[in-house]
């Protein structure tokens, strides 16, 4: 096993186990906590792996605001709701093309396709900063070029319709969208955080099969509480794709939000992961 | 072969898996360990968020205009089980993953959590559930107080009767899955691989509030009804209150009493230990 390469792993995990099964000084553990990310890792720019990463997220996001903006889309020139797959539908078209999506992508980039997981995972030191950049890039052009797509199928309409960007709605204030995005993104990235820890690979056998459908779950859920109130963004390049596409001052004024409370959020989850529920920096350095 | 005579020296008794043994009643010990503070960190986390997504998604749906303008009820019916699913697959590692105290009680019952731990975790799962509850308010104040506050309470038609059973056996369906989800029996046939536990027991907290959302609402889970009544703090749901808690303990009792007597045998196999065959 110690000659075996393993680039990327989920979370982008690079470094691949050192110590050999089986030797003397194997702990009783079976499994091994992944050294901090280096900062900067300059080798990462002569791989291969690494730009095909990064094209995945681009292709990823893109397909992932294809088919959910594509469904806010159909919802909202519907003569009525009833005729439409409705606001639960939107809700499962966000949450099961992220479990599609997470599924497809997980082995190559780590299946991120938001910018606050990217976020969230860097904090916690599981990539280096130029990688954490360059997905957070192709992200949001993949968002941009998914929302352009879905323009194109029908420009009028998706002007006059609101063009699936999020905005405030009424009735809400600035802090609630903020504070609904910050907790939205902490149980999505604290999802992914449980979802890809190594204690948990380890309790589970190493047998990773279901890790992305919690995690399609939580996008579908903070959907379903949170539409209502901002049309839940949670993913800042999905808020940026649209908004871009979109290109109305209602969109711009809020989007803001968009970015800080996500990112905000992911860094509480990381926080959380890492200080209360794993305890890293209180263990001894062995 | 040296497989053979390594095995040699270890009783067969024909099982791959063992019964863990009752936990103390009183373990003390276990206020000196961080993995139980940190239990009772991510018991509250965990209710805190349930809480927030759910009545968020109740008000949400609440303040609709028309028809099909909000998820539906069978969209209400997803958040409480996707969420149940979602935060058991988080915290089943860190806690067992309650976030119930008809859960944590059932448990209890069943000798596999302690009572320091078992108290510890009914509070926890409370004040989270109250927290949860006040983001919802704060966020979305003037429909959360106009529309109901996603408080449990009989609905008209029913009687208190009809509302206690409905909450008994919606909470035996949650605690008997989630007897059957951690069983070590089921653990070893499955070799051991848990990753499926959180999904049914998921699933059957969606399938409970599909029957009884038009009847309560649904509680089966006293910490989430608790905090709405907190928070809501409106007569009726505190006169209906007690349904919610004595509901679901009942349920729990009935479920751990089935599982553990009937289903494991566990009382006849205690008294077979008398007995010299090995292989019971």
């Amino acid at each position: 096993m110690e000659g075996k390469e393993e680039d990327v792993r989920v979370g982008a995990n690079k470094f691949p186990e050192r110590q050999p099964i089986g030797t003397s000084a194997q702990s009783d553990k079976d499994y091994k906590e992944p050294p901090p990310a280096p900062l900067f890792e300059p080798g990462e720019l002569a791989s291969w792996s690494f730009w095909r990463a990064g094209i995945a997220e681009f292709i990823a996001t893109f397909l992932f605001l294809y088919i959910t903006v594509l469904t806010v889309m159909g919802v909202k020139r519907s003569p009525n709701m009833c005729a439409s797959v409705g606001i639960q539908g939107i809700a499962w078209a966000f949450g099961g093309m992220i479990f599609a999506l997470v599924y497809c992508t997980a082995g190559i980039s780590g299946g991120h396709i938001n910018p606050a997981v990217t976020f969230g995972l860097f904090l916690a030191r599981k990539l280096s900063l130029t990688r954490a950049v360059y997905y957070i890039v192709m992200q949001c052009l993949g968002a941009i070029c998914g929302a352009g797509v879905v323009k194109g199928f029908q420009p009028k309409q998706y002007q006059a319709l609101g063009g699936g960007a999020n905005t405030i709605a009424h009735g809400y204030t600035k802090g609630s969208g903020l504070g609904a995005e910050i907790i939205g993104t902490f149980v999505l990235v604290y999802t992914v955080f449980s979802a890809t820890d190594a204690k948990r690979n380890a309790r589970d056998s190493h047998v990773p099969i279901l890790a992305p459908l919690p995690i399609g779950f939580a996008v579908f859920l903070v959907h379903l509480a949170t539409i209502p109130i901002t049309g839940t963004g949670i993913n800042p390049a999905r808020s940026l794709g649209a908004a871009i596409i979109f290109n109305k001052d209602n969109a711009w004024d809020d989007h803001w939000v968009f970015w800080v409370g996500p990112f905000i959020g992911a860094a509480l989850a990381a926080l959380y992961h890492v200080i209360v529920i794993r305890a890293i920096p209180f263990k001894s350095r062995s | 072969m040296s497989k053979e005579v390594s095995e040699e020296g270890k009783t067969h008794h024909g099982k791959d898996y063992v019964d863990p043994p009752p936990a103390p009643l009183l373990d003390m010990g276990e206020l000196k360990s961080w993995s139980f503070y940190r239990a009772l960190i991510a018991e509250f986390i965990a209710t805190l968020l349930f809480l927030y997504v759910t009545v968020a998604t109740v008000i949400g749906h609440k303040k609709q205009t028309g028809p099909c303008d909000g998820v539906g009820l069978l969209g209400i019916a997803w958040a409480f089980g996707g969420m149940i699913f979602v935060l058991v697959y988080c915290t089943a590692g860190i806690s067992g993953g309650h976030i119930n105290p008809a859960v944590t009680f059932g448990l209890f019952l069943a000798r596999k959590v302690s009572l320091v731990r078992a108290l510890g975790y009914m509070i926890a799962q409370c004040l989270g559930a109250i927290c949860g509850v006040g983001f919802v308010k704060a966020f979305m104040k003037t429909p959360y107080n106009t529309l109901g506050g996603g408080a449990n309470t009989v609905a008209d038609g029913y009687s208190k009767g009809t509302a206690l059973g409905a909450e008994i056996i919606g909470t035996f369906v949650l605690v008997y899955t989630v007897f059957s989800a951690t069983d070590p029996k089921r653990s070893a046939r499955d070799s051991h691989i848990p990753v499926l536990a959180p999904l049914p027991i998921g699933f059957a907290v969606f399938m409970v509030h599909l029957a009884t959302i038009p009847i309560t609402g649904t509680g089966i889970n006293p910490a989430r009804s608790f905090g709405a009544a907190v928070i809501y703090n409106n007569e009726k749901a505190w006169d209906d209150q007690w349904i919610f808690w004595v509901g679901p303990f009942l349920g729990a009792l009935a479920a751990a009493a089935y599982h553990q007597y009937i289903l494991r045998a566990s009382a006849i196999k205690a008294l077979g230990s008398f007995r010299s065959n090995a292989t019971n």
